[in-house]
């Protein structure tokens, strides 16, 4: 059984989105609502101010709060190491974006980011909470894929409805590797630099593995005890921003 | 609906209403029943209000969630995820507790010159709760989904799902307590067990609340044991002021309308220590917990920066505690209705502004969704959020007024008998 995790190269990562977008189109996301985001934040102050990126997906953690908290186990964490909801079983509570140390989950029933409102434009008739004019064809609410249905709790899936159905005891899930590409979670797939790897984090063999052992790869906000499914190397150019990204006054 | 003595249960109480709706006609016994009798009465006029004023926002905020859905909510992913409405319900359950904790001060510890305010305290911590879970459901995505969900999932690693085990089990324990009451059973070895079994289940639901924040590592406003104890301090001093505010409203805020037994417990040192003690305890608290967040250099306590620079903290600090811990204390003071009345008010409000303020502020700084931003999360809640709490208050106003008119709420071990020549309340 594989425990599938991810490895972003924060030196190669430029910052451009495209994981971002290749997520929001894989699934289907609302503008705002970026399971996959690239978050820009600044550093020092002018005249010496930087501003720097930083892509963040849902680190599909090992020991997710989000799934301790949730009172009625509509999150869990499957074998394989994904972290998904069940919307027939989420209420809506919103407690696990309260626990969630890496801000990567959303509430459907919000103010629109975009106006108009896309919700209202694109009406579901049923019980999507909308009705794109183009969406992906997979749809499982027991695992939070697809366009889910109002006043439930959505993130990032790690593209299960791709990995999962991915050759047994495959290392890596490459885009490079035409037999892999496919069962490639779509950000990593879309990355035009390369900056993210897809594997096996249990296998000593698999490039991710590796990558963290010799490039000494680092997990965000480790000491809260998470323990993130996705590693960053931060080599000489990366950038990791601070817990938080506000003034101390 | 002029009882002469209480009904002495549901069936009795629906024999009556059937018995006054063929006597007056069907219009007649729907004017009654707006005005809970035929006279004026403080308890009509509550029930009257609350129940008009609770249906227009009722109506207001379910038009909202039908037609907006939570999108009539100020809330965001990005910001702040849980509102005023979560807000209200901390302060309705803490109340509901606080009401528990001061009825086990006769009941339970044997205090007996709190026995006149017991049964009130009792009816009050139903009404409040109720109130509680009303505006908290209309919150949630799918509240109905929760009544299946929870027991099935058994997630018992959450402390939410502990919260609602505890205050689900209060509830009922506090329902069939005041159905023993309501059968003048003060004392039988099983009115005193629920009255022990209520008192834990409310320090374990009120505790467990405090820990829904409390075990939050990556919220360090919250973190940590001490929200706990922090609330179930101060919702003992909620209940405290709830129950000053609601003794005296049940009475046209007169203390001479007041039978006997309440008017010399009002007179008395009793209420002015228990609520002086606890308003200087919040008092307290409130301040170290200010204190160490200052001081401190963590990442993510930067809130509390923002919190002494906001009017509604010191408006706390300053009118809702500090102000009625002076008038609670002073001798000159601390006995006359009028003060006691208005240190009752202020302490509710300014529990009321600390559930707020310790919600939105312990999710004010930007985690890393909020990086984007460079400084703290704003939220001012929407008009369906504040009509959400008018809804919440006109419940317990509507309730406490009918509890009021049926129950004789005053009633307590050493007036047993019914239809006694103390004075009814207004």
């Amino acid at each position: 059984m594989p425990k599938w995790g991810m490895v972003i190269d924060l030196e190669k990562c430029t910052g451009c989105q495209a994981c971002t977008a290749a997520c929001a189109m894989e699934n289907s996301r609302l503008p705002g609502e970026s399971w996959q985001d690239v978050i820009l934040f600044t550093e020092g102050e002018y005249p010496s101010v930087q501003i720097k990126w930083f892509p963040r997906p849902c680190m599909q953690c090992e020991n997710p709060s989000c799934v301790h908290v949730c009172p009625t186990r509509a999150t869990y964490k499957t074998d394989q190491g994904f972290v998904l909801i069940d919307w027939d079983r989420c209420i809506g509570c919103k407690y696990c974006m309260i626990a969630c140390p890496y801000g990567v989950r959303f509430y459907t029933d919000e103010k629109p980011l975009a106006a108009p409102d896309p919700r209202k434009v694109f009406k579901s008739e049923d019980e999507h909470s909308w009705n794109p004019p183009w969406k992906a064809p997979q749809e499982d609410w027991k695992r939070g894929v697809g366009i889910q249905p109002r006043g439930v709790v959505s993130k990032c899936t790690f593209c299960y409805h791709r990995v999962s159905k991915a050759p047994k005891d495959v290392p890596d899930l490459s885009e490079h590797d035409p037999k892999t590409r496919e069962y490639t979670p779509a950000c990593v797939v879309a990355c035009p630099p390369t900056a993210r790897y897809f594997g096996d984090l249990d296998n000593p063999d698999s490039e991710v593995s590796m990558m963290i052992a010799n490039k000494n790869g680092i997990r965000l906000l480790d000491q809260l005890g998470n323990k993130p499914q996705v590693y960053y190397l931060t080599g000489s150019g990366g950038a990791v921003p601070s817990n938080r990204a506000i003034k101390k006054t | 609906m002029n009882f002469f003595a209480e009904p002495r249960n549901f069936a009795e109480a629906a024999r009556y209403l059937i018995d006054l709706w063929r006597r007056e006609g069907t219009l007649q016994f729907l004017r009654l029943s707006l005005t809970l009798g035929r006279e004026k009465s403080v308890a009509g006029e509550m029930w009257k209000y609350g129940v008009a004023i609770g249906l227009l926002s009722f109506a207001f905020v379910a038009f909202m969630l039908l037609t907006e859905g939570g999108a009539a909510f100020n809330t965001s992913s990005d910001g702040i995820n849980w509102g005023l409405a979560v807000s209200v319900y901390i302060f309705f359950a803490l109340t509901s507790s606080g009401l528990t904790f001061i009825a086990s001060l006769s009941m339970v510890f044997g205090f007996r010159e709190y026995y006149p305010i017991a049964k009130r305290c009792i009816w009050l911590a139903i009404i409040t709760l109720g109130a509680g879970f009303t505006v908290l459901a209309l919150e949630l995505g799918h509240p109905f989904r929760m009544l299946w969900a929870m027991p099935a999932g058994m997630q018992y690693l959450s402390p939410m799902f502990w919260m609602a085990v505890f205050y689900l089990i209060d509830l009922v324990l506090l329902l069939i307590k005041f159905d023993r009451l309501w059968h003048d059973d003060w004392h039988s070895p099983l009115s005193h067990f629920l009255s022990v079994a209520s008192f834990v289940a409310v320090v374990l639901a009120s505790g467990m609340l405090g820990l829904v924040f409390g075990s939050m590592v990556m919220r360090p406003m919250w973190f940590g044991s001490f929200t706990a104890v922090y609330f179930i301090l101060t919702a003992a001093l909620s209940g405290a002021a709830a129950i000053v505010l609601a003794t005296y409203m049940a009475y046209g805020f007169r203390h001479e309308n007041m039978p006997e037994p309440l008017r010399s417990m009002a007179a008395g040192k009793a209420l002015p220590k228990v609520f002086a003690t606890l308003t200087g305890i919040a008092l307290f608290s409130v301040v170290t917990r200010i204190w160490t967040g200052l001081w401190s250099n963590l990442d993510g306590l930067e809130g509390f920066h923002a919190l002494v620079r906001s009017p509604a903290f010191h408006v706390e600090v300053w009118v809702g505690l500090t102000l009625p811990f002076v008038l609670m204390v002073a001798p000159a003071l601390q006995r006359q209705p009028r003060w006691q009345i208005t240190a009752g008010a202020l302490v509710l409000l300014g529990m009321f502004i600390d559930r707020y303020t310790f919600l939105v502020t312990g999710q004010a700084v930007p985690m890393f969704k909020g990086a984007w931003a460079s400084g703290l999360a704003e939220y001012a809640p929407s008009l369906t959020e504040w009509m959400m709490a008018v809804l919440g208050f006109a419940i317990v106003f509507a309730c406490y007024g009918l509890g009021e008119k049926l129950f004789h709420l005053a009633g307590n071990p050493r007036h047993e008998v019914r239809g006694s020549a103390e004075p009814k309340a207004a």
